[in-house]
């Protein structure tokens, strides 16, 4: 029987053996067999191939030098933490049904009715953010990044309504990033802040100009586990939600 | 059969490698720490959808590039850094000439490796995916891959030969001395 034919010439051989991790770990793919093969016979392409495995591992040596930055490890841990709690929300079914028949309801009922006077307004729109942040999957994020200044810098380029000076303590906060939304063809956006205790703070921008009149409290309204509140601050209708205790908020607001 | 995954594990073994990557795409350390969360961020959403845990590596990979590509296109604007032909005719690399060579300016050399062939390249590297992983990754056949493999690893050898080369004016006065030491 005619031995099937396995010789291949050592630029095929080059071709294939490229390929081949430094690491060793294709060493049982049949892909590489007779360029290996190959190798053991011929000297040249063996002193070839042994220069380029050392060449890859000395590359991947040296790009292993490069470290993350220190926190790095910890924020990510942050960020998969907060969203396996609120994906733990959704699994309740019963619970989580429920709230989504409230809150359309909460949604559905006002728009039915007449568009009335800004505070109705007001409160579709506060409504409908909340709803927002329920909703699953969570809305994503336009911008990832822990520093408030980046989503800031975002949010004007989109041109979107932002706070160029953050009220109370919140310059102190890391942020977990921004997004650009749009309410009754107005355009708005939303920056959250990371709170020490994990828990998230929203900040929705929105120019005032949105709604014909505007009655703000200078109290934390409650809803469906959501703290909220409005403030007119240079111009612009600012929502600050948490779901975190309010002593926590009122050490930032 | 499905396996709960384990995100803080996956976070932990990954992410160092998942960050060089992205920092090779990014050539910015920040903004490669942004893309590394957002890559997890991603895989803590749909962590549940994903059935085969063996793939995480390489889906991690894969939407690290997605994600850096998406926000390319809403930046519209980032560093092209064009190949230059001259490094055809850089000399040959010895192993002690890249160890002489610091780790940024190898990540640099990677990004000087012509768009086509550099991420395939990068991939290899930084996060030792097979060449069928680099495959599914980029969604290209294999044939591909082994060709930008080898194109690219010349074009990086070449590089790396070039930036030696202008560095190596800075040692020639100790070489010297060396020489004469002897």
């Amino acid at each position: 029987m005619k031995k099937p034919r396995t010789d291949i010439t050592n630029e095929s051989a080059k071709f294939v053996l490229n390929a081949y991790r430094p690491n060793g770990a294709d060493a049982q793919d049949p892909v590489f067999r007779a360029a290996l093969e190959q190798a053991t016979r011929d000297p040249e392409l063996a002193e070839w191939f042994k220069e380029q495995r050392s060449f890859d591992s000395l590359i991947v040596a040296k790009l292993a030098e490069l470290q993350p930055p220190a926190t790095l490890y910890s924020a990510i841990l942050d960020g998969v933490a907060n969203r396996s709690s609120a994906r733990r929300f959704t699994m309740r079914p019963l619970l989580s049904l429920a709230a989504v028949l409230v809150l359309s309801a909460a949604i559905l009922v006002p728009l039915l009715m007449e568009r009335g006077s800004g505070s109705k307004m007001m409160e579709q729109y506060q409504r409908a953010n909340l709803t927002m942040l329920d909703s699953t999957p969570v809305p994503k994020l336009d911008m990832v990044t822990a520093d408030f200044s980046r989503t800031q810098q975002y949010l004007a380029e989109k041109k979107a309504p932002f706070l160029p000076f953050l009220p109370g303590e919140l310059r102190d906060l890391p942020t977990a990033g921004c997004k650009t939304l749009h309410w009754n063809e107005q355009e708005f956006s939303l920056t959250c802040f990371r709170l020490p205790s994990g828990e998230l703070l929203h900040l929705f921008v929105i120019d005032d100009k949105a709604f014909p009149s505007i009655n703000v409290g200078d109290r934390f309204k409650e809803m469906n586990g959501w703290h909220f509140k409005c403030e007119l601050i240079s111009g612009m209708l600012v929502m600050f939600v948490s779901r975190a205790p309010m002593p926590e908020i009122e050490k930032f607001i | 059969m499905t396996h709960e995954l384990d995100l803080e594990a996956v976070v932990r073994r990954f992410y160092a490698s998942l960050y060089r990557f992205a920092l090779s795409l990014t050539k910015n350390e920040a903004e490669a720490g942004d893309l590394t969360q957002q890559t997890f961020f991603i895989l803590a959403q749909r962590s549940h959808q994903i059935r085969d845990t063996s793939k995480v590596k390489c889906w991690l990979f894969t939407t690290l590039r997605r994600e850096f590509l998406r926000a390319l296109r809403i930046q519209s604007s980032h560093p092209h850094v064009e190949f230059r032909s001259e490094i055809h005719d850089a000399p040959a690399l010895s192993t002690d000439a890249l160890r002489a060579l610091d780790a940024k300016a190898v990540i640099d050399a990677l990004g000087q490796v012509e768009p086509t062939y550099r991420t395939a390249v990068e991939l290899f590297y930084l996060s030792e995916l097979s060449y069928k992983e680099i495959a599914h990754s980029l969604d290209i056949p294999i044939g591909t891959v082994m060709s930008r493999l080898s194109r690219g690893k010349e074009q990086l050898k070449a590089i790396l030969a070039s930036a030696f080369s202008e560095n190596s004016d800075k040692i020639i006065p100790l070489k010297k001395d060396e020489e004469a030491a002897h």
